[in-house]
């Protein structure tokens, strides 16, 4: 059965028609031990059939080893978006619900020139002196999630300094105990910065910019680090 | 699975920025006008600072709207009354959140998001957010055992205890929806009685793990790095508890979303917009509908009810000249 209806398939035939490059995406499955992979599956073969611009490859990590090695991949599902060269922005779990727009929008930073942050997310990316690691963990049923899912796998795409991983947290409960999520989204950079709830582009990046600045070891919540600077 | 969704681009690609009605906000009050306006062949923008789908998108399953005898999920209800709305040619664009409206000459420019738009006449439906009740602990845990989504956040309290603060409709249902994974779910409500639903609260009385405290208000949040508590406080004897929960939802009221009307229109004190019985505001050409009114019933066919008369009256409105208003 069609997971998508006429009209939605519609749309996002428009919205792929967009890609000025081939994409392929890695879509990193098995057979057993993987409730979800069979639903991964299905989305991505859907979705394949939307575009010639894109290419679906089903691995299984078992067989594709050196892929999956070169990937680092360490779980299924795990679905990497890549124009070739760039494939640091990548799914773990599947994307159903609100994250398939968060797919959707992902392949099509990745497949066109023109980067969709604004100005001053470019000059900070430009200036990163770090390595960025993002891990934004969502829900497919969350209609926050999608925001914060899309601006950093944007940020990962327009900069060589940073990955994304956006996270399923009910598909992998073990992530989710490992970095505390109770809510959806939860974005944690370098496994020390972190904050709940759908930041906008500006003070996201205008926090991350505080945070790094003071180049501490210690957890900082940038809502917090926000809030500081309004009480100023 | 969760059903697929697929957003609508935003406006640049279309590129249009010129319309009759420009609609503010894509929940159900805001796709029913533009199912209107659209329909009588006028051109239409619909503004939505987020995806389509307002409210409904953070509940379950909707029982109470006609046509759907057995029920049907939020989402879908909405992908629905969105898929309507385009079909009449309504211009929707997603993720363009209304900073301000003015009005030039017998124009009204509606702006944000580095975006300009201009009508001859305007439907604001931008509905409202859940309100934070600000009790020591709310803010702090938010994202680490408060929330205001349970479909959201629902499946990390698995087998644990929760409570849910508010025991209106939206509350009382999303408790049921919670019970599909929690173990125990406590209700706190500050009324002495319920305002929910009763057949709701007559299900959640039948089921396992429930507890009511009525008449009682909430007065902390606590926990060391996640919630691990609250305090409530019984209204009557003043006598105060802890209950030992490792999640709240909050359900306790909502503020309207009107920041970008202010001096515009006319709103009261707590801030909803106010209209006569056309969905007129004070101001000319600007309409208004669903939540974000003065109003007391605020339900999915109420704002749908909103809509079409909203919709209707600027039609009207364009239609008579701008002579009325
Ligand atoms: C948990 C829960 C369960 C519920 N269950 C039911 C139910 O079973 N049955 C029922 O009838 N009702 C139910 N309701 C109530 C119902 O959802 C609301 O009455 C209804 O959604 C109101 O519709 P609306 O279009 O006026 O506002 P909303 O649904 O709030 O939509 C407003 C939209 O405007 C957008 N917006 C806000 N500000 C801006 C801006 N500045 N620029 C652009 N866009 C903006 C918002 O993002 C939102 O999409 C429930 C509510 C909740 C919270």
């Amino acid at each position: 059965m069609a997971l998508l209806s006429e009209r939605d398939a519609q749309v996002v035939r428009e919205q792929l028609s967009q890609l000025q490059k081939k994409i392929e995406i890695r879509a990193y499955l098995q057979k057993i031990n993987c409730d979800s992979c069979p639903d991964a599956e299905a989305i991505l073969k859907e979705l394949s059939g939307l575009s010639d611009m894109l290419e679906v490859r089903l691995l299984n990590p078992q067989i594709e080893g050196e892929e999956a090695e070169a990937d680092s991949v360490d779980r299924v599902p795990t679905i990497v978006v890549s124009d070739g060269e760039n494939s640091r922005a990548r799914f773990i779990g599947t994307p159903s619900g609100y994250e398939f727009s968060s797919l959707l929008a992902t392949i099509i930073e990745t497949g066109t020139e023109k980067t969709s942050l604004n100005e001053k997310s470019a000059d900070f990316l430009g200036g990163l002196e770090d390595d960025l690691d993002i891990k934004v963990f969502v829900t497919p049923n969350c209609p926050y999630c999608p925001g914060s899912a899309v601006l950093a796998h944007r940020m990962a795409i327009a900069s060589p300094r940073v990955t994304s991983e956006v996270i399923e947290a009910n598909e992998f409960m073990d992530l989710s105990g490992k970095y505390e999520v109770r809510g959806v989204p939860r974005t944690v950079v370098n496994d020390r910065i972190f904050v709940e709830g759908a930041l906008p582009e500006d003070q996201m990046i205008e926090a991350l910019d505080k945070a790094l600045a003071e180049g501490s070891e210690e957890q900082v919540n940038l809502m917090e680090l926000l809030q500081a600077d309004q009480g100023e | 699975m969760s059903r697929l969704f697929v957003p609508d681009p935003p406006g640049e690609e279309t590129g249009s920025t010129e319309a009759d009605v420009v609609i503010v906000g894509g929940g159900p009050a805001g796709l029913t006008a533009a199912i209107y306006t659209s329909r009588e062949t006028l051109g239409t923008i619909l503004l939505e600072q987020r995806q389509c789908g307002g409210l409904p998108l953070t509940t379950d399953i909707v029982e109470n709207y006609p046509g759907f005898p057995e029920g049907i999920t939020g989402s879908d209800l909405v992908a629905r009354m969105k898929d309507q709305a385009s079909r009449f040619g309504t211009e929707i664009v997603e993720f363009g959140e209304v900073e301000r409206t003015d009005r030039e000459n017998d124009r009204i420019v509606v702006a944000g998001s580095g975006r300009e738009y201009q009508a001859g006449a305007v439907v604001v439906a931008s509905g409202s957010v859940p309100k934070k009740l600000d009790v020591p602990g709310e803010e702090e845990f938010v994202g680490k055992g408060v929330s205001y989504c349970a479909v959201c956040d629902g499946p990390f309290y698995k087998d644990r205890d929760v409570a849910v603060i508010g025991c209106g409709n939206s509350g009382l249902q999303e408790g049921m929806f919670l019970l599909d994974y929690v173990r125990s779910v406590t209700f706190v409500e500050f009324l002495p009685e319920m305002t929910g639903a009763k057949i709701l609260q007559d299900r959640l009385r039948k089921r396992e793990g429930t507890t009511f405290l009525l008449n009682h208000a909430l007065t902390a949040i606590e926990g060391e790095d996640f919630v691990e508590s609250i305090t409530v406080r019984d209204r009557e004897t003043g006598e105060e508890r802890k209950v030992e929960v490792s999640g709240v939802f909050i359900y306790a009221g909502f503020q309207p979303n009107t920041a970008f009307l202010q001096g515009v229109a006319e709103l009261s004190s707590d801030g909803y917009v106010r209209t006569d019985e056309e969905m007129r505001t004070s101001a000319p050409g600007i309409f208004a509908a669903g939540d974000v009114r003065v109003k007391k019933i605020r339900q999915i066919t109420t704002a749908c009810s909103d809509g079409t008369i909203a919709a209707l009256s600027a039609s009207e409105y364009l239609r008579d000249g701008r002579s009325k208003g």
